[in-house]
């Protein structure tokens, strides 16, 4: 009972060096892996508008009759955006709160 | 002028120039179902190919051309009798089934662009808003 | 989705044509006489349906082949006072028997209302999938 436990505190301490140092790394490059992110949603959030344009022109010029697919492809581009502009205006608003900190 | 663009951007043009072919050719049938015991009555039709085929003529040309310099609402149809090599002996070459499926088609077709178009327009409102409702 | 309603009206018009060929054969199940008035009996007449659409055979649908005339033998019956018999006495009648004529119409119907079932549902399917955008 007692080694069990004995035995279990090195790997404890092993897991929680391991992150720290991660927790560090991670603190570290903070601003530009946020950054990063970001870029990367909006990367994301442009190509799935692209893919609900060329969808609907598809099934405007009769190329394709999966109707399904383009209503899917639109209400995936649109929650995309939609949850952007939530970041957006969570980010204003954070912005503001800091901005309006009385020094 | 860049209200002009902001309006027509993305599928917008598209779908209302699709819009205005299926109320056109809604039209067309209905007189069509009107005129389904007339003697000697040419039925007509805006053929949905034709139609389909110029626009995408048209948006290979906004592709390859600079911003708002291609328009669309200049694309235009000729009224034809469509060719079921049916013939009545009164003349009249109606085919009620094709009449009808026809005419539910076109009715989809609006309700789907009208949809479409409806969206388009809320995410530009939701832009400028800047808020998500 | 709407190419399958093209699909359903296919089938539409060619169990319509069917229908008006067994009209047509019901209709002359006695004519001993063709439009000239000289006495060639009316021949059943029964429709040919091959796939694909009329005006395209690689896409879903039915088309009418051709509305052939069966040449089965003419059903002969001993009338020999009738001046249409032939010198033994008998008279021939179209080879048409109007008990398979009507369950053949029978199916002809209840095919062209399945067809019309199936458009409504594709219909109702695609109104359905217009709430995704609501």
């Amino acid at each position: 009972m007692i080694n069990p436990t004995n035995t279990n505190l090195p790997a404890l301490t092993g897991t929680s060096q391991t992150g720290g140092a991660s927790a560090s790394s991670a603190a570290g490059g903070g601003e530009t892996s946020f950054a990063d992110s970001l870029q990367k949603s909006i990367d994301e959030v442009s190509r799935l508008q692209q893919d609900a344009t060329k969808a609907v022109d598809d099934v405007a010029t009769g190329q394709t009759q999966n109707v399904t697919g383009v209503m899917t492809a639109v209400e995936k581009a649109d929650m995309a955006f939609k949850t952007l502009l939530a970041i957006r205006a969570k980010l204003m608003d954070a912005y503001d709160d800091i901005k309006g900190i009385s020094v | 002028m860049f209200l002009d663009r902001l309006l027509n951007q993305g599928n917008a043009p598209l779908l209302e120039q699709w819009l205005q072919f299926t109320e056109a050719r809604e039209r067309l049938l209905a007189e069509d179902v009107a005129n389904v015991s007339t003697p000697h009555y040419q039925q007509k039709d805006l053929s949905l190919a034709q139609f389909q085929s110029a626009l995408r003529e048209r948006m290979n040309l906004r592709d390859s051309s600079p911003p708002g310099a291609v328009r669309f609402e200049d694309i235009s149809m000729d009224v034809q009798s469509p060719r079921h090599n049916l013939m009545f002996h009164d003349g009249n070459n109606r085919s009620m089934e094709q009449l009808m499926t026809d005419q539910a088609k076109n009715a989809l077709m609006h309700t789907l662009a009208v949809e479409l178009l409806r969206q388009q327009y809320s995410v530009m409102e939701m832009a400028l808003r800047e808020r998500v409702s | 989705m709407f190419d399958i309603l093209d699909t359903g009206a296919s089938g539409l018009m060619a169990q319509r044509i069917r229908l008006d060929t067994i009209a047509g054969n019901i209709a002359n199940i006695n004519t001993t006489r063709d439009a000239d008035g000289k006495n060639d009996p009316y021949r059943r007449r029964f429709v040919v349906l091959a796939p694909g659409r009329a005006d395209d055979p690689s896409l879903p649908g039915v088309h009418v082949q051709q509305v052939g005339i069966d040449p089965s033998p003419l059903i002969r019956r001993y009338e020999p006072g009738n001046p249409e018999a032939d010198k033994e006495g008998y008279v021939s009648y179209p080879n048409i028997d109007l008990s398979i004529e009507y369950v053949n119409a029978l199916e002809a119907s209840r095919a062209y209302e399945a067809n019309v079932t199936i458009m409504d549902t594709a219909k109702s399917m695609f109104t359905s999938s217009l709430r995704l955008l609501a």
